[in-house]
């Protein structure tokens, strides 16, 4: 067993970690993933090094893996599954073909279930929540964002949010500060975790109409949780909920002692 | 003479106003005029995020138009601009290096003023600095400049960062390569006025201190040895150019990475409507140079809106072709300097 992708955790939290032959050079997690040779980028991986290892499937991303490369490996006789992550059902669907790769469909359906029950249980903490708009940046500058058509996009809108950058038809883009300020967000997340975050400091201090910034819910927050397509969506689900309404996420005691649920209470 | 850089201006002012009063999103002017001073949001649309963007353009794009002037004449080659000498390329690195390597520990001391208007343009001025005098070393035979040495080195030196920076971008983590691309496509962004200013500042003493050799300028581009027997110190004319075009590059790679063809092109045309005077075609080149940039820039806000394109993008786009069209339309006398 072997793959080429930034999704080798797929593997790994499906238990089959110990039958990985080779990761790409961007995996870092789990930690047993950087013990694992590495056999180069997600977007070029050393084919001779994939060969080397001999691995009964080759496992890739279908946006990421250069077809051709894809088609040699073919030709060499390895076995080449393409799993799409760019929407959440995608993600699903991709776990449940790993495990079936596996030869254990079983472990694939139990962790789709856990994963759809988590969005369950964030929907209906949400559900009251006024829909916040929400900018998810993951580089500072040049202004690097989230926008529809990719999986966060589904995940902000699961949690309560609607994200600003969702209209664009590019999963990711550059965005001008001034239709940050026009479409003004309640609340800002920088997700990206760039050698530039010294340089965040101020970045949005000159934009006082913007609600994010007044009401300094403007949170630098490194996660590749909710970066990385992969099985934590429910995790990063979880996490993109708190940010977006903590007031949801409060000890239930503290709501009883105010009589009502803070959640529910509309936001100024 | 002086009607020409007088209509440049005026269709300076009425650009960046024009280019302001653009954008993806509508604005109410009326409503941003009255709210100048409160945190409105067509106030700030204007005020906050378009105009020192319009500004930082105007300065960036005058000032490689600027360069690429001097560095042409002083080499006598039409191909001559802060790219095709490996400055911006240093710049680059050299900025990059400032980001990787930022001394978090003076953070507390010098708080955001570190890391907006200071840290980044000085390691990028000692990067186009550093790779200046590098080329410049390496085109040296005998005590005598060769441009074409010179003009080689530099091409060559710039391919050679921009392998570094592409080298450095695949072994740093997937969502920072995204900021490292820019210093080589080149982009604008918003910057607050402070930086805006300091960047102003840079640029108006670099330029200040080309326009005075002016005349040194005209008479080197009749020759070496003419220009040392009408009494320039070529030499001396060198090293002062070198360092204020470096201290000039240094600033706007530091903050727009590496913007192509303003540099090229721009003086190749104003040479073509005011002449080759240089103390009349520094101030017209710098001028169209703010023009041109400050377009590419709004169009690059507003072609693929909400999403905006590296301006680099748009610069390489239209001025490539419009490039070739001067070359064959003009033949090649009339682009000699």
């Amino acid at each position: 067993m072997g793959q080429s992708c930034g999704n080798h955790w797929f593997p790994f939290r499906l238990g089959f970690g110990d039958r990985l032959v080779g990761v790409t050079t961007y995996c870092d997690y789990p930690v047993e993933a950087q013990r694992l040779p590495k056999i180069g980028g997600f977007m070029n991986p050393s084919l001779e090094v994939i060969v080397a290892k001999k691995p009964d499937v080759v496992i890739g991303v279908n946006t990421a893996t250069d077809p051709a490369k894809a088609r040699e490996m073919e030709r060499l006789g390895l076995r080449v599954t393409l799993i799409s992550v760019t929407s959440l059902n995608d993600i699903l669907t991709g776990i449940k073909s790993i495990a079936r790769l596996m030869g254990s469909p079983q472990t694939g359906e139990q962790l789709v279930a856990k994963i759809d029950a988590d969005i369950q249980a964030i929907k209906k903490r949400v559900a009251a929540a006024p829909r916040r708009r929400v900018l998810l940046a993951v580089g500072i500058r040049p202004l690097v964002v989230v926008g529809g058509k990719n999986f966060i996009d589904e995940l902000i809108t699961l949690a309560g949010g609607e994200n600003i950058a969702g209209s664009a038809t590019q999963p990711w883009l550059n965005l001008p500060e001034e239709y940050v300020v026009a479409k003004a967000p309640q609340v800002i997340i920088e997700a990206g975790m760039g050698s530039e975050r010294q340089q965040s400091g101020n970045r949005w201090g000159d934009l006082k109409s913007v609600p994010a910034v007044t009401n300094g819910r403007v949170y630098a927050y490194p996660s590749d949780k909710i970066l990385r397509p992969g099985p934590r969506v429910g995790e990063a689900l979880t996490e993109l909920a708190g940010l977006i309404h903590p007031e949801c996420f409060t000890n239930p005691s503290n709501d009883k002692r105010n009589g009502e649920s803070r959640c529910e209470s509309p936001k100024p | 003479m002086i009607l020409v850089n007088g209509c440049l201006f005026l269709l300076l002012i009425l650009s960046a106003l024009g280019c302001s009063l653009l954008g993806p999103v509508p604005l109410d002017f009326v409503r941003a005029f009255e709210n100048i001073f409160s945190p409105d949001p067509s106030a700030e649309i204007l005020f906050r995020t378009r105009l020192p963007r319009v500004l930082l353009g105007v300065a960036i794009g005058g000032g490689m138009a600027a360069c690429g002037v001097v560095l042409q004449a002083l080499l006598r080659n039409p191909l001559a601009c802060p790219q095709m000498l490996g400055v911006s390329g240093g710049a680059s690195l050299g900025g990059i290096l400032g980001l990787i390597f930022f001394p978090h520990w003076l953070l507390p001391i010098a708080g955001g003023l570190l890391g907006e208007i200071s840290w980044v343009p000085l390691t990028a001025f000692l990067g186009a600095l550093l790779s200046m005098v590098l080329i410049y070393r390496f085109s040296l035979f005998h005590g005598r400049l060769h441009p074409y040495h010179l003009l080689l080195s530099g091409v060559i030196f710039n391919s050679f960062i921009a392998a570094v920076i592409m080298f450095l971008n695949s072994i740093v983590d997937f969502y920072q390569a995204q900021g490292l691309l820019f210093w080589l496509m080149g982009s604008l962004s918003t910057r607050a006025y402070l930086t805006v200013g300091f960047i102003w500042i840079y640029i108006v003493i670099g330029f200040l201190w080309l326009w005075t050799k002016g005349l040194s300028l005209n008479l080197i581009t009749l020759g070496e040895e003419a220009a040392m027997q009408l009494g320039v110190e070529t030499g001396a004319l060198q090293r002062q150019i070198f360092v204020a075009s470096s201290l000039m590059i240094g600033a706007m790679v530091s903050v727009s990475g590496m913007i192509g063809f303003v540099g090229l092109m721009i003086p190749h045309v104003m040479r073509l409507i005011v002449g080759s005077d240089h103390r009349l075609l520094l101030p017209a080149s710098f001028l169209a140079g703010g023009i041109f940039l400050c377009w590419a820039d709004t169009l690059a806000r507003i072609l693929l809106a909400p999403a905006e394109l590296p301006v680099g993008i748009i610069t390489a786009f239209f001025g490539g072709p419009f490039f070739l069209f001067l070359l064959y339309r003009e033949g090649t006398k009339k682009l000699a300097l």
